[in-house]
């Protein structure tokens, strides 16, 4: 019998946004990315169209963090000693950006200065020709110091800024404005809040092709099925025309993951748990291609295994 | 339109203009057309004249045609018989002005006379001319400088810039004019002078450092180089706004509406400031004179006034140094510019986890309230000119004297001022009093109005916590949370018993005119009700209708409270809805909550009633304080309670019942209401109103026991409440039956409900 598939009719698109600038748009960068385009949900392509892909940011950070799980200094290596190495081995691991992020403080325990946060920035970008995305460490205060000096240092490489919250976002969008930078914009799991976010953004000028919306996410068992629906309810919102929430979406499966149990303890665990490498590593890869089925379109991962299997996903899943 | 100033503004124009062409003849006469010109520090070529006119002027000859459009902007000065509105006229004698300024800079840095010579002057970080090695002003400000700046005007961290254009009455003025904008974060630009003298003398004179570094820049001692501070703010357009050369009317909107600056003219305004000023209202900048200059008072190019006149001389003030604070004031007023307050300044610690803190008797050094003293708060609304911001007075003895555990009467009356205040939000705010004061760690607060109930603790009294410190917490919270409707707030502690006195009774007389207004606030005397959908974050297709007699279902939100909200947070979760047409008043049907609601609810609601329970009723998210459900045996509807753990007619408790009422349901029959919408005249009015209760919680009968005497009163239905019965008479609904029988509930007469 002859089997109908329901099809549903969209009305809106999902807004294209590049990242990183070439030498041509007046950057240095030798690759630039572009995201979001999709007229449905994402892989239904008998109903519509995903002209980009879903791609892969991977973390690095300005040192050798603290509390990373063994596991990733076994997978990076010494890499991790130097952030342009680190970018390096990413871009070999297969990143389609690299997601630089500041650690809240330095080996010393002493805060990351704007002097730090440029040389850094200088170092990534001359280690990788991929682009670009600079977190700052989470506090308010601190995003505003290290993201404004990134954004002068980065001047013109359409780098990515982030986090752009509800309490700092002035200050993030006006060192985006100021040298023609993009934004991450953090909301905590809410469709609203997202919204709200986008429309205090556009108020300050920054036009909506240089936003990335981050709807914040939890790792399996941890609460991804919150962070899905959230950012299945966006993209059911876009789709069907809300202008608010056409963003692309990015999301760190891999901060998420790596913070479960689950991946982060090898010992006296249930032997039924298996392997930890192995478990870990999955940890990462369902939470992060869960995620990539509910609408992202930017997964930032931490371990070079996990990229692999998710590109491997996001391949097979486009192949239709 | 003053004429005068029409006729000023245009003459300075005429000159300025003249002078420019002469200046630039004779300098393509020496020197060539091709020889290039330019501002050292800037990529944005000649800013105001790129950005007005879209000309990338690089060399001498590219001026010519730029002296040819100034000319055209130049209108005849006023007949003397003639009488017209000269606001056009006038504004294009200033953009005139601003492009001949600038072309004057231009040629001077050709020449070698800008930035201005000055040997022996420092200055703590600006532009670096190496062949200037012996001193010199600033001249225009770098692009580096311009976005770095130009990041914290945008985030708000800096609120604008004053231009001071001229020379103070006295260095003494110049230095205190100076100070009270930097405290206020405010950049600061300098030029011009008065036969000679500048208020960049005046403050070099008393050591007072400037350059980047302190925020102070001094462009130059004429008035003309006050045209590098209209290139700032058309490069800030052009950086942060998106915006290209040639847009002038987009950089004049965006620097009226963003870039929160402001003009003060000191000592005698002459034609070419008159003219520059002009150029400067084009951009949305107002004047402030502090001589006698005619005003124009009526808003437009600008946001509020044009043009203030405050002769220093006449204002009020002790002395000089207070009247330069008043001057600064009235200029941040006039603007609009907000200044944020981040710090609670108390000698405890501050914060919502203190909100909830109990200081029992024992721990207590003072109370004001309670059983045996009186305390009060009263807030209202006044002119801003009778509200003098964040000043503190206390009227009357502190508790300095008296013992350990004593109390005493207390008043806390606030005034506050504000462009987007109403009357209507005074109870708002007053409201708020109780969640300000509660913050600090050491002192409790209960009740509201005059019924406040207010102990400090020991702990805290020994860490200097006195009565100036309510007023200090008051300011700072009512500019740090409502600082979009409130400009200014003055606090006033009495404990003087006459004056307490004076003020309690206008506080209960404002009480009782509240009151009345609130009974008169009904849902037929206005024409927006106002949605919530701040839930939606776990209930995500529940939107409230808030109407002036349907409060939110948490309680939390009365129509008053979203109404303040919505202008506090335009973009947030309580936006206005228009009623639209009306489709049936008894059921409670608008065309415009219909509309709302459908889409807000993202289709999942398609039709919303008001008024009714059982057709179409309003959805729930949550955090309803009562909920209503139809009992069909009874003809009528039961009311649970939050706070009622008990069984119901209905055979579900509270909790079991909430499952059913709330996730942004339609349930006919069951309804999550806040415990007020009880005493509305609209409470189910569809569905015959108050009459249909057959059965309440008894913890509602209590609490709300005198709300409920002016609802049997309404109702005409003096005994009712006993004829409702509770959990202590029954919880199934035999026993109601039994029960409504015996007393006759008038619900068994009523019409059937479905």
């Amino acid at each position: 019998m002859p089997v109908e598939i329901p099809k549903e009719k969209w009305t809106g698109k999902v807004r294209l946004v590049t990242l990183g600038a070439t030498a041509a748009e007046g950057g240095t960068r030798t690759r630039r990315v572009t995201v979001g385009g999709g007229t449905t949900l994402p892989f239904l392509f008998f109903e519509g169209d995903m002209p980009h892909k879903p791609v892969i940011g991977i973390e690095i950070r300005d040192r050798k963090p603290d509390d990373w799980s063994p596991l990733l200094g076994l997978a990076w290596g010494e890499a991790m000693n130097d952030p342009g190495d680190w970018a390096k081995a990413a871009e070999q691991a297969g990143a389609d950006a690299i997601v630089l992020a500041f650690n809240l403080a330095d080996a010393d325990g002493k805060a990351p200065t704007a002097a730090h946060a440029k040389a850094t920035v200088r170092k990534v970008l001359q280690a990788t020709g991929l682009p670009v995305i600079v977190n700052g460490p989470g506090q308010a205060d601190l995003d505003n110091e290290l993201l404004v000096a990134a954004a002068e240092e980065g001047a013109g490489e359409r780098l990515v800024l982030g986090l752009c919250e509800d309490r700092n976002y002035r200050t993030i969008v006006a060192a985006a404005l100021g040298h023609g930078h993009l934004v991450q914009a953090r909301t905590a799991m809410d469709v609203n809040l997202a919204k709200q976010l986008n429309i205090l953004i556009t108020d300050m000028q920054l036009p909506l092709d240089r936003v990335l919306m981050d709807p914040t996410t939890g790792a399996l068992g941890y609460g991804i099925e919150y962070g899905y629906s959230v950012m299945e309810r966006l993209r059911i919102a876009a789709l069907q025309g809300d202008s608010m929430t056409q963003c692309p979406m990015i999301v760190t499966p891999g901060e998420e993951a790596w913070k479960a149990k689950e991946s982060k303890v090898g010992e006296g665990v249930p032997k039924a748990w298996g392997d930890w490498q192995e478990r870990a590593i999955n940890w990462e890869l369902v939470t992060a291609s869960s995620l990539v089925e509910s609408g992202a379109d930017i997964v930032v991962l931490r371990h070079p295994e996990s990229v692999k299997r998710v590109h491997a996903m996001i391949d097979a899943m486009m192949a239709g | 339109m003053s004429k005068y100033i029409a006729t000023r503004a245009i003459r300075g124009a005429t000159g300025l203009v003249g002078e420019a062409e002469r200046m630039l003849s004779q300098a393509i006469a020496d020197k060539g057309p091709e020889t290039p010109v330019q501002f050292p520090n800037t990529a944005y070529y000649l800013p105001t004249i790129l950005g007005l006119t879209g000309r990338e002027v690089s060399t001498l000859g590219d001026l010519v045609p730029l002296m040819e459009r100034a000319r055209s902007l130049l209108h005849p000065v006023p007949a003397s018989q003639l009488w017209k509105p000269y606001l056009g006229e006038t504004l294009d004698a200033g953009v005139g002005t601003l492009l001949a300024a600038e072309t004057i800079e231009a040629v001077r840095f050709v020449n070698g006379e800008q930035p201005e010579r000055w040997p022996g002057f420092e200055m703590g970080g600006g532009t670096d001319y190496p062949h200037l090695k012996d001193g010199h002003l600033n001249g225009p400000i770098d692009d580096i400088q311009l976005r770095s700046w130009g990041i914290q005007l945008v985030d708000g961290r800096m609120p604008g810039f004053a231009a001071i254009v001229g020379c103070a009455k006295s260095n003494e003025v110049a230095v205190e004019l100076v100070r009270q904008l930097q405290q206020r974060n405010i950049l600061i630009f300098l030029s011009g002078n008065v036969n000679g003298r500048s208020i960049i003398h005046q403050l070099q004179e008393e050591g007072v450092e400037m350059g980047y570094d302190t925020y102070i820049v001094p462009f130059g001692t004429d008035t003309i180089s006050a045209i590098y501070a209209l290139g700032f703010a058309t490069r800030s357009a052009l950086t942060f706004g998106g915006m290209k050369g040639g847009m002038p009317r987009e950089i004049f909107l965006y620097n009226k509406f963003r870039v929160f600056a402001f003009v003060l003219a000191l000592g005698e305004v002459d034609d070419l400031k008159y003219a520059a000023a002009a150029g400067a209202i084009s951009y949305g900048f107002p004047v402030i004179a502090d001589t006698v200059i005619p005003e124009i008072r009526p808003s437009g190019v600008t946001q509020y006034e044009h043009v203030i006149s405050m002769p220093f001389d006449e204002i009020q003030a002790e002395n000089d140094l207070e009247r330069a604070k008043k001057m600064v004031q009235k200029a941040i007023e006039v603007r609009g510019v907000k200044i944020r307050v981040t710090e609670v300044p108390i000698p405890v610690p501050y914060g919502s986890a203190f909100e909830g803190e109990v200081v029992r008797k024992n721990d207590m050094r003072v109370e004001f309230g309670g059983k045996h003293t009186r305390a009060f708060e009263y807030l209202y609304m006044a002119d801003s000119d009778q509200v003098e911001d964040g000043k503190v007075s206390i009227v009357g003895p502190t508790f300095a004297d008296l013992p350990e555990q004593g109390a005493m009467d207390m008043g806390i009356v606030i005034k506050v001022a504000g462009r987007k205040m109403q009357t209507d939000f005074e109870p708002v705010l007053e409201r708020q009093v109780h969640y300000f004061i509660n913050g600090a760690s050491g002192i409790q607060h209960i009740g509201q109005r005059d019924i406040a109930w207010i102990r400090i603790s020991k702990a805290a009294a020994d860490r200097g916590f006195n009565l100036e410190h309510f007023g200090k917490i008051l300011i700072a919270r009512f500019h740090a949370d409502f600082g979009a409707i409130v400009d200014k707030v003055e606090v006033t502690i009495y404990t003087d018993p006459d004056k307490l006195k004076f003020w309690l009774e206008k506080a209960r007389t404002a009480y009782d005119f509240r009151n009345r207004r609130l009974a008169d606030l009904t849902d037929e005397a206005v024409t927006e009700f106002y949605s919530c959908t701040l839930c939606q974050s776990f209930a995500p297709n529940h939107v409230c209708v808030v109407t002036p007699q349907r409060l939110g279902l948490c309680g939390a939100y009365n129509w008053l409270d979203c109404k303040a909200s919505f202008q506090i947070n335009p973009t947030g979760p309580n936006q206005p809805i228009n009623k639209g047409t009306t489709i049936d008043p008894v059921k409670g049907y608008w065309s415009g909550p219909i509309e709302f609601t459908r889409q807000a609810s993202h289709g999942f609601v398609q039709d919303v009633s008001l008024y009714s329970i059982m057709e179409n009723p309003m959805t729930a998210c949550g955090c309803f304080e009562c909920i209503v459900m139809l009992i069909p045996e009874a003809n009528g509807v039961m009311v649970v309670s939050r706070e009622d753990p008990s069984m119901t007619p209905a055979g579900m408790t509270f909790s079991t019942l909430a499952g059913m009422a709330g996730g942004g349901l339609q349930t006919p029959g069951v309804m999550g209401v806040g415990k007020y919408y009880l005493t509305s005249p609209k409470f189910i009015s569809a569905d015959g109103g108050f009459k249909r209760v057959v059965w309440m919680s008894s913890i509602l009968k209590q609490t709300m026991a005198d709300e409920f005497v002016q609802v049997l009163e309404r109702e005409e239905a003096p005994g009712f409440l006993d004829q409702v019965a509770d959990e202590t008479i029954c919880t199934d609904v035999d026993g109601l039956l039994t029960h409504m029988t015996e007393v006759g509930h008038p619900a068994l007469e009523m019409d059937p409900m479905f």
